[in-house]
C-alpha cells in the first residue's frame, strides 16, 4: 500500500518535472512559434510586379530578387500583374496554392484590392501593396504630394534665379485615368511651385492636359496647346514622369519655343537622367523614387510582419530631386563622361 | 469601268467629308480664336504625316478586303531597331533607319504570308504580329526609352522647306505615287477586284496571292515609315511608342469612305480623313475639352463612318435590286 503511494507520488512528480524539463529544453524558436503562429526559420514570399515593360517595376522587381538573396532566408516566387486587377487576382490565387507565406502586390485596380486582401485574409497571409493602397495590407510606395512638392519648389527656385520670379504659363501634363495617386503629385507640384514663385502663374494660364502616360501623347497635346499662348511667353511645365516630360520639351523644340519653357518631372529615370545632362537641357530634373531600392525596405518588412514584430500601417520610400547638380551623388555609375567633368549650363541657377 | 463607278460614288462621300471638315473647323474658329492662327496651322500640318502615311497602306488593305492591326507595333519596332543599332551597335543612324524601316517590311511581308498561304484570318494574323511585335520591341529595347539626338535625323521629323514640314512633303509625295498606282494601273485596279470577290478575281487569272504579299508589305513599310517620323520629332524611341495607331488610322480610312468590306475606297478620302481625325483632336485640345470626351468624340467618330459604310452599302444593294 505504501509503496503504491510511493510510486504514485513518485510518477505524479516525475511527469510534472518532466513537463516542465521539455518546457526548458525546447528551442527558442519554437517557443516563439506559439505566440508568432507565422514564423518560421525561413519564408517563401510571392511578389507579383505591377508590370514588366516599364524601366521603373523592372527596377522595383531586381531590387526585390537582390533584398531577398540579401535576406539569406527568403525564397521569392516572382509573378507579373500586367497593369490588370484580374491578372492580380489570379496571381494571388497561385501565390495561396504555392503555400507562400507573404504576398507584395504591386497592381493597379483599387476595386480588385479588396477582392485580393479578402482572399489573402481569409487564408491568412499578410500583404503589403506597393504604391496603390488595398484596405488592410501594409503601404508601401510613394509619397506622393511630398514628391510633387520637392520639384515643385526646385521649379519656383529655379524661375525665382532666372526669370525673375514668374512664369507666364503652366502647362501640368497629369494622368486622370488613374485616380488619386498621380493627382497627389500632381497637386504637390502645382501647389508648392505656386507658393513658393514669387509671382504664381494665373488660375487661367494653367493648362490642365492629358499625357495619356505616353511620350507622343504628350507631344501631341502640347504641340496643340503652344498655339494659344503667346510667342514669347515664359512656360513651365510640370510631368507626371520622365517620359511625359520628354513629350513635352520634344513639341516645344519642334514649335521653336524651347528657350522659353523649363520642366519637371518624376521618377528620374534613365531617360530623363540623359535629357537633364544635355547641354543647355530644359529639364531641369526630377524627383526619384528609387524603386532599385524599394526591396531593401519591403523584404525586411515582410520579415517582421511574419516574425510578428511591429511595423507601422505605411512605409514611405526617400524621395530625393534629382538635377544635374546631384545626379553624380547617386547614379554616377551611369553617366561617367558627365560625372568625370560636369560643365555649367548658361542658366544653371538651380 | 467598275472602278470609275467606285470613284464616282467615292466623289461624293469625299465631298460630304469636305463639307463636314468646313463646319467643325467653323465651330472650332468661333470658340476659340486661336483655331485659325497660322502657328496652329502649322502644328496641325508638321503632325500629320505620322497618322497619314500609315493609312496610304491601310487603304490598300481594306480595299482588298484585309485589315491590318499591326501597324502600331511595327513603328515601335522601327524605332527600337533603329535606335538600338545606331546606340548600341555603332551602326551609322542612316543605315540602321534603313534597317529599322525594312524590319517593318518584313512584318509586313510575314503578314501577308500568314494571309495568303496559310489562309488565316487577316484580323487574327494581324492581331497575333500586333502582340508578337510590341514584345519584340520590349524584349529588344529591355523596356528602356532611348534617346536620339542627331540633327540631321531630326530634320525627317522637324526639318522644313520653304515653310513647309518635310514630313508633309513626304506624305503628300506617297499619296501622289499611290494614287497613280492605285488609279492608273493594272495592280490598282487588281486590288479593287480582289476586294470585291478574291475567288472571282483568282478565277479571271488575277495572281491574289501576289497582289496580297505585295499590299501587307507596303502596309508594314508604310507604318515603320511613319514611325522613324515620329521617333525623329520626339527625338526618342520607346517600345510602348504609337500605341492605338492602328485605331486612329483604321478611323481615318474608314471615316474617308473606304470600307471594311473590301472593294470600295479612294486615297484623298483617307487623306480627309487623316485631316478630319487631326483637326478634331487640335481643336477639342484648343477648347479644352476633357480629355475623356476627346475619347468619346474619337470613338464617336468611328461607329458614325462605320454605321454611314454600312447604310450606303446596304441602300446601294436596294438600289441594285430594283434596278434588276
Amino acid at each position: 500500500m505504501f509503496n503504491k503511494r510511493l510510486l504514485t507520488v513518485f510518477l505524479i512528480t516525475a511527469i510534472v518535472f518532466g513537463a516542465f524539463g521539455a518546457l526548458a529544453l525546447r528551442p527558442a524558436a519554437v517557443v516563439a512559434q506559439d505566440s508568432c503562429p507565422t514564423q518560421k526559420d525561413s519564408y517563401v514570399i510571392g511578389f507579383a510586379n505591377l508590370t514588366e515593360d516599364i524601366d521603373f517595376t523592372k527596377l522595383v522587381r531586381e531590387g526585390m530578387v537582390s533584398a531577398a538573396e540579401a535576406a539569406g532566408n527568403v525564397e521569392l516566387i516572382l509573378a507579373d500583374n500586367k497593369l490588370d486587377g484580374a491578372t492580380a487576382l489570379s496571381n494571388t490565387e497561385n501565390f495561396i496554392t504555392q503555400g507562400v507565406d507573404g504576398i507584395v502586390h504591386f497592381q493597379t485596380d483599387a476595386a480588385f484590392g479588396n477582392v485580393i486582401m479578402a482572399r489573402s485574409r481569409a487564408e491568412g497571409i499578410p500583404v503589403i501593396a506597393i504604391d496603390i493602397p488595398m484596405p488592410g495590407a501594409t503601404f508601401f510606395g510613394a509619397d506622393n504630394y511630398y514628391a510633387g512638392q520637392l520639384a515643385g519648389e526646385a521649379l519656383a527656385a529655379w524661375v525665382n534665379e532666372n526669370w525673375g520670379g514668374q512664369a507666364d504659363a503652366m502647362l501640368v501634363l497629369e494622368l486622370p485615368q488613374s485616380g488619386p495617386v498621380p493627382a497627389a503629385r500632381m497637386q504637390g507640384m502645382l501647389e508648392s511651385y505656386q507658393a513658393n514663385v514669387q509671382t504664381p502663374v494665373a488660375e487661367d494660364q494653367i493648362y490642365r492636359l492629358d499625357s495619356k502616360n505616353t511620350q507622343e501623347e504628350s507631344f501631341r497635346v502640347v504641340s496643340d496647346t503652344l498655339p494659344a499662348i503667346p510667342e514669347d511667353s515664359k512656360i513651365v511645365a510640370i510631368t507626371i514622369n520622365d517620359g511625359t516630360a520628354l513629350g513635352v520639351i520634344a513639341a516645344a523644340e519642334a514649335a521653336g519655343r524651347a528657350e522659353n519653357i523649363i520642366v519637371v518631372g518624376q521618377n528620374a529615370d534613365t531617360s530623363g537622367q540623359e535629357e537633364m545632362i544635355k547641354p543647355n537641357s530644359r529639364y531641369l530634373g526630377a524627383t526619384a523614387y528609387f524603386p532599385e531600392k524599394y526591396g531593401d525596405k519591403i523584404i525586411p518588412a515582410m520579415i517582421d510582419i511574419l516574425e510578428c514584430r511591429p511595423v507601422p500601417p505605411s512605409i514611405f520610400v526617400d524621395h530625393i530631386f534629382i538635377s544635374k547638380d546631384n545626379v553624380c551623388d547617386f547614379y554616377p555609375d551611369n553617366w561617367p563622361e558627365f560625372c568625370g567633368g560636369a560643365e555649367a549650363t548658361p542658366e544653371s541657377g538651380g | 469601268m467598275n472602278s470609275l463607278k467606285v470613284l464616282r460614288g467615292s466623289n461624293i462621300t469625299t465631298l460630304t467629308l469636305f463639307a463636314s471638315f468646313a463646319v467643325m473647323c467653323l465651330f472650332f474658329a468661333a470658340q476659340t480664336p486661336f483655331f485659325l492662327t497660322s502657328g496652329n496651322l502649322q502644328t496641325i500640318i508638321s503632325t500629320l504625316a505620322v497618322n497619314g502615311i500609315p493609312a496610304i497602306g491601310m487603304t490598300l488593305v481594306l480595299i482588298t478586303g484585309g485589315v491590318d492591326i499591326s501597324v502600331g507595333s511595327v513603328a515601335a519596332l522601327t524605332g527600337v531597331v533603329t535606335s538600338l543599332l545606331w546606340l548600341q551597335y555603332g551602326i551609322p543612324l542612316g543605315i540602321s533607319a534603313l534597317i529599322g524601316l525594312l524590319s517593318g517590311g518584313l512584318v509586313g511581308f510575314i503578314n501577308g504570308s500568314l494571309v495568303t498561304l496559310l489562309k488565316i484570318n487577316p484580323l487574327i494574323t494581324t492581331l497575333g504580329t500586333f502582340s508578337v511585335v510590341r514584345g519584340l520591341a520590349f524584349v529588344f529595347s529591355e523596356g528602356q526609352t532611348n534617346l536620339l539626338s542627331n540633327e540631321a535625323f531630326q530634320f525627317l521629323g522637324r526639318g522644313q522647306i520653304l515653310n513647309i514640314p518635310f514630313s508633309l512633303l513626304c506624305m503628300i509625295a506617297l499619296y501622289a505615287v499611290f494614287s497613280l498606282l492605285l488609279y492608273h494601273t493594272a495592280f490598282g485596279r487588281n486590288l479593287y477586284m480582289i476586294g470585291g470577290s478574291a475567288e472571282a478575281s483568282r478565277l479571271a487569272g488575277i495572281a491574289v496571292t501576289r497582289h496580297l504579299l505585295v499590299v501587307y508589305t507596303v502596309s508594314g513599310l508604310l507604318a515603320a515609315f511613319s514611325g522613324l517620323i515620329s521617333v525623329s520629332q520626339l527625338a526618342s524611341s520607346a517600345p510602348r511608342a504609337a500605341t492605338g495607331l492602328e485605331f486612329t488610322v483604321i478611323t481615318a480610312v474608314v471615316l474617308g469612305g473606304t470600307s471594311m468590306a473590301g472593294g470600295k475606297g479612294t486615297l484623298i478620302g483617307t487623306l480627309v480623313g487623316v485631316i478630319i481625325l487631326r483637326t478634331l483632336d487640335n481643336g477639342l485640345v484648343l477648347i479644352q475639352v476633357s480629355s475623356f470626351w476627346q475619347d468619346f468624340a474619337r470613338g464617336l467618330v468611328l461607329v458614325l463612318a462605320v454605321g454611314f459604310d454600312q447604310i450606303r452599302a446596304r441602300l446601294t444593294g436596294r438600289m441594285k435590286r430594283r434596278a434588276v
